[in-house]
């Protein structure tokens, strides 16, 4: 488990992460969204001891991290920028890794590299952006430590090259606990892959919740009321997040489970309702909406 | 059995990250050593079939020097040695300067103390196994030429050695500039500041010191840098080049290069230390740390201002108003760069006032405690109690001093060395006597005094006296009286030098030289030394010597001569050389000389140009005509006012020969006066006859003489008097 608490960072006279405290539990991916300059890739610096921290903690399972080698064997990180030696090919950068983490598993990355149809002997600076980033994610799980954690890793690449990634997460998710720490300032590129998301904005933390949880917890509902009694008894008791109208249709986004929903829709008159799947983005919009942030502008712009 | 990520895997894995460094070490250190070796053994193998060699001996220790001066001890290798030290240490730290690398090294699970001592050591086998090569190369190229001895291999070993301290040095040095910027152009910046920085400011110093104290003096302590290696390499490279052997190059060596070790450990330390402190994020910005920025500011804006400032000064003919609006105007120059480079940025020109200002304040503080002498620099004299004892050199007087190995040693070092006058008190009185003197009215001689301090301090200063004041002279008396003076001024008064040494013994009066056996030379010496107990400043300053002793030595000490001045007062010495039928008196005897030939210079009329035309009826009329002194240089009108009379009577010799002194003997602190002296305005050849049996030097044709002040005859000026008429030549070779 990493534990962050009351993380601050200062850049000369910029506060770049002010008092961050998020807890990453094992096993689950992390997401950690913000705009440029939330601060994220300042918090993954200072999670993986790049950085040291101003003020407040980062534990890795209860190790300090910042130069600390035993903390920084249970990590890998993946810059948003990764760097690769000059004139270095594939198997140059693994030889270098395969020295620093004992755990590197050879045969898997050269199978990996022929599955992602990664040349072994081609230079990486003629890779492409989005190459090199598979690249460096290959290499990140073949060094089989206990966290990855990747800044920005996931944006730009193609939805097959993702899914790939995704599922290769998942495997070793299973067979040896791995914990992916993922940071993006793009909602979208992490809905299909995150269990638990952290939102950074201006350095500090605005939310940080499990996906399933926001999920199960916040209902989008469609619907046509008979009449004004109706929706009024319908919507009695339950936390409105957000309710729109046009003409006589209502959607409504209320923090409750599915089925409290449903059961109350049961028991008044409505021509019609529907309780729909939310996107992250809408569950993010909605539950940034209500402590007085307008999220479209934090992250979709 | 190494672990996969043991010390030395991280070597070998760092190594391959620096393969052009290690390229560009190997063959410049092949090409220096290897070119050096083939380029010196060549040469001498052309002289010897030249025929510059009499014998294979000769040659042989001709290649012997060569391959030692290839790969023992060079001036050529210092550039090098400081080029690979800053490009190795920069190399192996310029992850430091980028983010991406940055966060690749410090995210992996290696430590920062393993990743510091891995480029380390790394930097170093670079270096090592590099000279190693570039010498194996060149031994292998001088044994084939035949010109290596053990003594050759010593000398290499030790040069390698000595080469490695100053190595060390820069190398921890640039770490040092790496850590402390995090971008290269300031990490070469800072780093030429370190290497130069002490050199400079103490340049500066001395320079400002020379301009606004009269009492600065380098006489004594020079402006020589403490902690410069540059001053320390270059001073002694070609003494450790001209060791005998490498015993002596050892001797000379070690000492010297175990004090840049020492200092290159102090340095890594501070490098290593601001390694550990450095935050990540400092790749690309100027300066790591930000409390140095205004620090690092004040202290190279200071010296620059005062470097630009005196550039002013010299171009404006010395203009002080100008030398403090350089000053101010470069430091303001000077503050708004460095803020430009610690921002990278065009609009930060002004920022950081406060601490511009901090500079600005700075430099005319020391401006100011330097034109008003705020610290009373001139005016000290230490209190009496404080004195342990003091070092003086009166100016007047020079000679030649060498060690016990016929090296040169330097005046201003033997005084210090050899003189301890610890009856300080006239000493301390002629400087306070020198406060009073005035250099605008009177006629002064600038005296050297080293104050060694109890406290262990050692001050210096120079101050003017009129050596013609009377209470100067008694003080100086005193002074000159002392054995401590003596010893410390003569060397012949402590002449350690083994009198089996001594080759040639001859004495001169001006003209006769006259020869004493060697054997003689402690009989001589110790009456000289006896004599030399009524020697004091108003002997020296009222009576010119008489004659001069030549001690020469020779053998393995070189070639050195020692003079020992005699005067008439010197019973002793003087009854030795009668003894040894040496002595002849200064004054010539008349009936030996066939000829004195009288130059007069007539230095009265370049006092007064025109006094030789105030009688001339065209005087008035034609000013622009009228001719100029000699030393005007006009090229238009030259008028030459020398007049020349030679005297060949007997009785007008006789005459003359008792009012002149010859030149030939150096007059220590005697008043040389001016140039409308008698002895200045006149100038004798005295030409002795050819079958004269007077002991004169045989090689000269003539001896020259200078009349004593006041003392020359009245048929001498009629017949040199300026008549403004053609002079008749009257040179030998125009009467024969």
């Amino acid at each position: 488990m990493i534990e962050i608490h009351n993380l601050t960072k200062y850049f000369d006279d910029i506060k770049a992460v002010d008092e961050v405290s998020v807890t990453i539990r094992e096993k689950t991916v992390f997401g950690l969204i913000g705009t440029n300059g939330a601060g994220k890739s300042t918090v993954l610096r200072m999670l993986t001891g790049v950085l040291k921290p101003d003020g407040g903690t980062v534990a890795v399972d209860n190790m300090p991290v910042y130069d600390n080698v035993e903390a920084k064997k249970k990590l890998f990180f993946i810059a948003d920028e990764p760097y690769f030696f000059a004139n270095a090919n594939a198997g140059t950068m693994e030889r270098y890794y395969s020295g620093i983490f004992e755990a590197f598993n050879r045969e898997e990355f050269y199978r990996y590299l022929e599955k992602f149809n990664l040349d072994r002997n081609r230079k990486i600076s003629t890779f492409s952006k989005g190459m090199k980033k598979q690249l460096a994610l290959l290499l990140g799980i073949c060094a089989h430590t206990k966290y990855i954690l990747c800044d920005e890793t996931f944006d730009g690449l193609d939805p097959v090259m993702r899914q790939g990634i995704k599922s290769i997460f998942a495997k070793e998710m299973e067979e040896r606990g791995l914990t992916p720490v993922i940071a993006s300032h793009n909602l979208r590129e992490l809905e299909d892959i995150c269990d638990h998301v952290g939102l950074l904005h201006k350095g500090g933390v605005l939310l940080s919740k499990d996906l399933e949880d926001m999920k199960c917890n916040i209902q989008k509902v469609q619907c046509v009321f008979c009449s004004v009694e109706d929706e009024l008894k319908a919507l009695n008791g339950l936390e409105v997040l957000k309710k729109e109208q046009r003409g006589s249709l209502c959607t409504i986004t209320v923090r409750s489970t599915r089925e409290e929903v449903e059961a109350r829709f049961a028991t008044v008159d409505t021509i019609f309702y529907e309780v729909l799947p939310l996107s992250l983005e809408e569950i993010f919009i909605s539950e940034t909406e209500v402590v007085g942030y307008d999220i479209k502008k934090l992250i979709l712009g | 059995m190494t672990s996969k990520n043991s010390f030395w895997d991280s070597c070998k894995e760092n190594h391959k990250r620096r393969i052009w460094v290690w390229i560009v070490a190997v063959l410049s250190q092949l090409l220096v050593y290897g070119g050096m070796t083939t380029i010196y053994l060549s040469r001498i193998k052309g002289f010897y079939e030249d025929g510059t060699y009499r014998n294979v001996t000769q040659y042989k220790q001709a290649m012997y020097q060569a391959a030692r001066d290839a790969l023992g001890f060079s001036d050529n290798l210092y550039p090098i040695i400081f080029l690979l030290a800053a490009l190795i240490a920069m190399q192996g730290f310029s992850y430091l300067y980028d983010r991406r690398k940055v966060d690749l090294y410090h995210s992996v699970p290696v430590s920062k103390n393993r990743r510091f001592a891995v480029v380390y050591v790394n930097g170093l086998i670079i270096y090592v196994t590099a000279t190693l090569m570039g010498l194996a190369l060149g031994t292998v190229i001088a044994i084939s030429q035949g010109a290596v001895t053990p003594d050759v291999m010593a000398e290499m070993g030790l040069a390698f050695l000595w080469n490695l301290a100053f190595f060390l040095f820069f190398y921890h040095l640039m770490m040092l500039a790496v850590m402390l910027t995090g971008n290269r152009f300031v990490t070469i910046c800072v780093f030429l500041v370190f290497a130069f920085y002490e050199i400079c400011v103490t340049m500066l110093l001395d320079s400002l010191k020379r301009t606004f104290f009269e009492t600065y003096s380098s006489y004594f302590i020079g402006y020589e840098e403490k902690l410069s290696p540059f001053y320390d390499y270059t001073a002694n490279i070609w003494q450790l080049k001209n060791a005998e052997n490498a015993a002596q190059a050892a001797r000379m060596a070690m000492p010297l290069a175990a004090k840049w070790f020492g200092i290159a450990l102090v340095v890594l330390a501070f490098a290593w230390f601001a390694y550990k402190k450095r935050a990540s994020e400092a790749a690309g910005k100027a300066i790591a740390y930000r409390f140095l920025e205004p620090v690092m500011k004040v202290a190279v804006t200071i010296p620059a201002a005062f470097v630009i400032g005196q550039l002013v000064y010299d171009t404006s003919y010395q203009n002080e108003l100008l030398l403090v609006l350089g000053m101010l105007i470069g430091g303001l120059i000077v503050c708004a760069i460095m803020e430009v480079v610690y921002d990278f940025d065009i609009r930060s020109l002004f920022k950081h006032l406060f601490s511009s200002a901090v500079a600005l304040i700075g430099i005319l503080a020391i401006f100011c405690s330097f034109k008003w002498d705020l610290f009373g620099y001139d005016s000290y004299i230490p209190a009496q109690n404080k004195v342990e004892s003091i070092a003086i050199y009166p100016n007047g007087y020079y000679d030649n001093y060498w060690d016990e190995n016929g090296k040169y040693i330097d005046n201003a070092e033997y005084q210090k060395e050899t003189m301890f006058l610890t009856d300080t008190e006239p000493v301390l009185a002629l400087a306070e006597k020198a406060e009073e003197t005035d250099p605008e009215t009177e006629i002064t001689d600038a005296v050297e005094i080293l104050y060694r301090l109890k406290s262990g301090r050692q001050k210096a200063r120079v101050i003017r006296v009129n050596y013609d004041d009377p209470e100067t002279e008694a003080l100086l008396d005193r002074i000159f009286r002392t054995d401590a003076f003596q010893k410390g001024m003569f060397q012949g008064m402590t002449d350690e030098t083994s009198y089996d040494q001594v080759t040639r013994i001859t004495y001169s009066n001006g003209a006769a030289k006259t020869v004493v056996p060697k054997e003689e030379a402690k009989g001589l010496r110790d009456a000289w030394i006896g004599d030399m107990k009524q020697f004091g400043f108003s002997l020296v300053r009222h009576n010119r010597p008489c004659g001069v002793i030549f001690m020469e030595y020779g053998s393995s000490m070189g070639y050195i001569q020692r003079q020992y001045y005699v005067y008439d007062s010197f019973t002793n010495t003087i009854d030795y050389l009668k003894k040894q039928e040496a002595y002849y008196p200064v004054e010539l005897p008349a009936a030996e000389v066939d000829s004195i030939t009288v130059t007069c210079y007539h230095n009265e009329f370049l006092q007064d140009p025109e006094a030789a035309f105030r009688d001339d009826p065209g005087y008035a009329l034609d000013r622009e005509a009228r001719a100029m002194p000699v030393n005007t240089m006009s090229e238009d009108v030259y008028v030459d006012y020398t007049t020349q009379e030679t005297f060949y009577e007997e009785e007008q010799i006789a005459q003359i020969l008792q009012h002149v002194d010859p030149n030939y003997i150096d007059a220590p602190w005697t008043n040389y006066g001016n140039d409308t002296d008698d002895r200045n305005n006149y100038s004798l050849e005295v030409v002795f006859k050819k079958d004269s049996s007077y002991p004169y030097e045989r090689g000269s044709y003539y001896f020259t003489y200078s009349f004593r002040n006041g003392e020359v005859p009245e048929f001498v000026k009629e017949a040199t008097a300026y008549t403004g008429e053609e002079e008749e030549d009257l040179s030998p070779a125009g009467v024969g």
